[in-house]
């Protein structure tokens, strides 16, 4: 097995960034952790979870689809050759079941043209990255299983590489490594993984929330008392790196010019699912709560949850992030009691 | 702020937002904090989930009311009425901060006698509320330990909003709650940057840092500051003032930066007639707004997003904003066109960047004096007052004095709505902002997902007078004022009480500022927004 020097990452770094527009954990001014494109001087391995998963790279925030110039119409299906490193497992399962949604009966151009173009290199999980991670409990982590080009193991003055494609193996043919023995290597990855897992404890509320779902035992009034506390943001959405939900609109700058543009749209919106007679069918915010979470833990479709156990894939972000504390741990919690 | 300012000597949230998670009591009055200040909204909600207490007085069923362990329904500008008869009964029951009266405030014997006119009886007269509950909000505000006052712009908008909030300043000081954290009297403001521009002087009557246009002492350090010989030391205009002069003809042209008076401003016909009446009217804003649209020059501006600088907010932070994109077309930063304007009529000004002109604001405003531009790229801003570059600048105010040194009790009578409802116009109208859009909606309605959210102008209806005027949910209604007429849709709900409906300023479709009433506050000069007498109608 391939080794690389940490020492000579920053090297292997620059020789990538040659051909790839290079997205890496960078330390803001203030102190955050974003990924954001390659630079030595903010580039750090001590990022933790970063607050957005990279979910954006194939799914802009905002993005045109088509423009009409002078009555002529002309798509646009953006994509540049991309390399992600350093991501996290639970985000490259958030990109596997995104990937699958977005090409299983219908292919979406536009996502499917940026995912092709990007490759992913995943830095497994030694253990949690803060508290609300439980990736152990939707199988999505601490070590993704596939998908990833390379997934590095940090075993101290080096990364052990494991190669997930061709792709990722070309990658590797113009840096500096170092050889390992193969069966050495195993049992050290092997190791980390087990220490990992130990580390990221299993949340037992999660698989009890999602048996009472099924069972339709689940009480209904944990929906009323959180509808009434959530103040509709959609953060929870914006930041899940399996919502791909997104709305269409059009914008005409002058007659016979403009655009369609697609922009994140959130379930929890009133607008999401009012119909064009003014009924809505997710009348409450409890209702439109419940849909959202019934999505993860209970509807969810067999082959986009691509091996792992749902539709969440146990980043937590939604429990960091939601300033009334409606995230999917804080759910499922209120579900199993 | 004039209000705070006469009290306090300093206008301004006195505390700050981390200050919510420590609080053991809210009041809650006059702002609809969920929909409008979400963010500080939701930290009301958790510490009344892990045990703080909500005192909320509003008319209108908001979202918080859900969280309230008690509130209080007022009729539409009674609140001096509401909060004296609160005092009447703290010093009835001697639950006053006797020391803090004492060593911290002066005029008490004033507010004593005044307030001893609004026994509960007289209030539940006055404002609906019964005696019981107005004494249960009593006690429940004077003995918690940190009680927070919260309000907005249901305080203010009132020709009574001075009054308002010196009332509430008045029930602070009476009772402690001030000058330690998760304390004080905390205004929340509207907009990003309303307490920065408020900050440099964007008022008639100050520079920057509240230093008064009339002191002859300032009036030479500007002077000096600027190479100028003659700064004008009167008052100037207020808005209201500049719209009836520019009625009458005594004003002849108008410079409008990112504001959109022909919707924001009360009474629409009266502004159209004041603009119409301009030689000269410029807009410089980042969208050609209604008021744009009649002007004579646009200067197209840059969004936050396309320009650098800092804004100040509603706890007095001053906080950086970096330039994330290009500006489209012609627009330029607002500094930037300012600069070129002025040097263009005469006096240049030469400022390479906003760090060029915080250095100024440093120089002349002794409460930014210590909040640098290196200082704020450090951190997340720095709240004023920040005297020098070593002061850590301040989360909360008056700890051991007020900033005029003694407060001062300015107890105010009830004067009720100028315009009360009566046999014809016979619904009170109030009115305010949705969660979904932002004002006159230049910004939010161009914003597809909020404009999906909340297409059109609702006007909330109670379901018992929709009965009675037959009117069914989601019908088109015309409303009336004594100024004009719109067409909007009802929204049947309990959350406006009876006699009352409300809608918002957002939609050019349905602007409620036609049928707004333009009386306002003597010395504030800020409209009655909150109330005026209209009346309900079905579309045939």
């Amino acid at each position: 097995m391939k080794t690389l020097a940490k020492k000579d990452l920053i090297k292997a770094m620059n020789i990538w960034a040659q051909k790839h527009d290079v997205l890496s954990p960078t330390k803001t001014a203030p102190g955050d952790c974003i990924f954001d494109t390659f630079r030595e001087k903010t580039f750090t391995l001590d990022y933790k979870k970063p607050p957005l998963s990279p979910k954006a790279v194939f799914f802009p925030h905002s993005e045109v689809t088509f423009k009409v110039e002078k009555n002529k119409y002309k798509e646009i299906v953006a994509a540049k050759k991309m390399l992600i490193f350093g991501l996290r497992a639970c985000d490259m399962m958030g990109i596997l079941q995104a990937s699958s949604f977005m090409s299983r009966d219908r292919k979406d151009v536009y996502y499917n043209a940026k995912r092709n173009a990007a490759t992913t290199i995943v830095m497994a999980c030694p253990g949690p990255q803060n508290e609300t991670c439980f990736c152990t409990t939707t199988r999505s982590g601490p070590v993704a299983q596939k998908g990833f080009d390379l997934q590095f193991y940090d075993v101290g003055d080096a990364f052990l590489i494991e190669i997930g494609t061709p792709r990722g193996e070309e990658l590797l043919s113009a840096i500096p490594l170092a050889d390992v023995d193969d069966s050495q290597a195993r049992r050290q990855i092997e190791e980390f993984k087990q220490k990992a897992i130990r580390s990221i404890p299993e949340v037992k509320s999660f698989i009890k929330a999602m048996n009472k779902l099924k069972d339709g035992k689940a009480d209904e009034k944990i929906w009323d008392s959180f509808g009434q506390k959530c103040i509709t943001c959609g953060g929870c959405a914006f930041v899940c790196p399996t919502c791909t939900c997104f709305n269409v609109y059009d914008h005409q700058s002058s007659p016979g010019n403009g655009l369609r543009a697609r922009t994140w749209d959130a379930c929890l919106y009133g607008g999401f699912t009012r119909e064009a007679s003014g009924h809505n069918p997710r009348a409450s915010q409890a209702l439109r709560l419940k849909r959202r979470h019934e999505h993860k833990l209970l509807h969810f479709n067999e082959i986009d949850i691509q091996g792992s156990l749902c539709g969440c894939v146990g980043c937590g972000r939604c429990s960091d992030y939601c300033p009334v504390h409606i995230g999917t741990l804080e759910v499922v919690k209120a579900i199993a009691e | 702020m004039v209000g705070l300012a006469a009290t306090f000597g300093s206008g301004a949230m006195t505390n700050s937002i981390n200050d919510f998670d420590g609080a053991d009591l809210f009041l809650v009055i006059g702002s609809n904090t969920t929909s409008q200040h979400p963010l500080i909204g939701s930290r009301i909600i958790n510490a009344v989930k892990r045990g703080a207490k909500l005192l909320l007085i509003d008319p209108r069923e908001i979202q918080l009311a859900e969280f309230a362990d008690l509130h209080l329904r007022h009729d539409i500008g009674t609140d001096v009425a509401v909060l004296n008869g609160i005092m009447n009964v703290i010093i009835e029951e001697g639950l006053d901060d006797k020391e803090f009266v004492e060593t911290r405030t002066e005029g008490f014997d004033q507010l004593k006698a005044l307030v001893s006119k609004y026994p509960p009886r007289v209030v539940e007269k006055i404002s609906g509320i019964n005696s019981r509950d107005l004494k249960n909000a009593a006690r429940m505000y004077a003995k918690a330990d940190k009680a927070m006052l919260v309000y907005a712009m249901g305080i203010t908008q009132h020709t009574t909003g001075v009054d308002n909030v010196k009332t509430c300043a008045n029930l602070a000081m009476l009772t402690g709650h001030l000058g330690r954290p998760s304390t004080g009297v905390n205004p929340l403001r509207g907009q990003n940057n309303v307490q920065g521009a408020c900050d440099m002087g964007a008022l008639p009557n100050v520079y920057s840092g509240y230093q008064p246009v009339t002191d002859l002492t300032v009036k030479k350090k500007f002077e000096d500051a600027w190479g100028v010989a003659a700064l004008n030391d009167k008052v100037g205009l207020t808005i209201i003032d500049m719209m009836i002069a520019a009625q009458k003809g005594e004003l002849k042209a108008l410079y409008v930066m990112g504001e959109n008076p022909l919707m924001s401003d009360p009474d629409t016909s009266h502004i159209e007639h004041a603009l119409s009446n301009l030689d000269f009217l410029v807009v410089q804003d980042i969208f050609l707004s209604e008021t744009a649209a009649k002007a004579d020059v646009v200067l197209p501006a840059a969004s936050f997003a396309e320009k650098e600088g800092t804004y100040t907010n509603t706890e007095r932070r001053v906080q950086i904003s970096g330039k994330a994109i290009s500006s489209p077309g012609l627009a330029r930063p607002d500094w930037q066109i300012i600069c070129e304007l002025s040097t263009l009529a005469g006096y240049p000004m030469n400022y390479k960047s906003p760090v060029d002109i915080m250095k100024e604001i440093n120089a002349v405003t002794p409460s930014y004096a210590g909040i640098t531009y290196e200082r704020l790229e450090r951190g997340y801003g720095l709240q004023w007052p920040c005297i020098n570059e070593d002061h850590p600048g301040t989360p909360y105010l008056h700890k051991d004095k007020f900033s005029k040194g003694k407060g001062t009790f300015i107890p105010c009578e009830f004067k009720p709505v100028v315009e009360m409802p009566d046999e014809e116009y016979d619904f009170m109208l109030t009115t305010g902002r949705i969660y979904y859009h932002f004002h006159t909606g230049t910004m939010t309605r161009r914003t597809s997902i909020l404009e999906r959210e909340a297409p059109a102008a609702l006007v909330e209806i109670n379901p018992e007078d929709a009965k009675k005027l037959g009117i069914k949910n989601n019908e088109t209604v015309e409303l009336t004022s004594r100024r004009g007429t719109i067409k909007l849709k009802a929204e049947i709900t309990k959350r406006v009480p009876q006699n009352v409906v409300f809608s918002t300023f957002h939609f050019h479709e349905s602007p409620v500022n036609m049928l707004t009433s333009p009386a306002y506050d003597p010395i504030a000069k800020i409209p009655e927004y909150k109330g005026c007498a209209v009346k309900v109608r079905r579309c045939a």
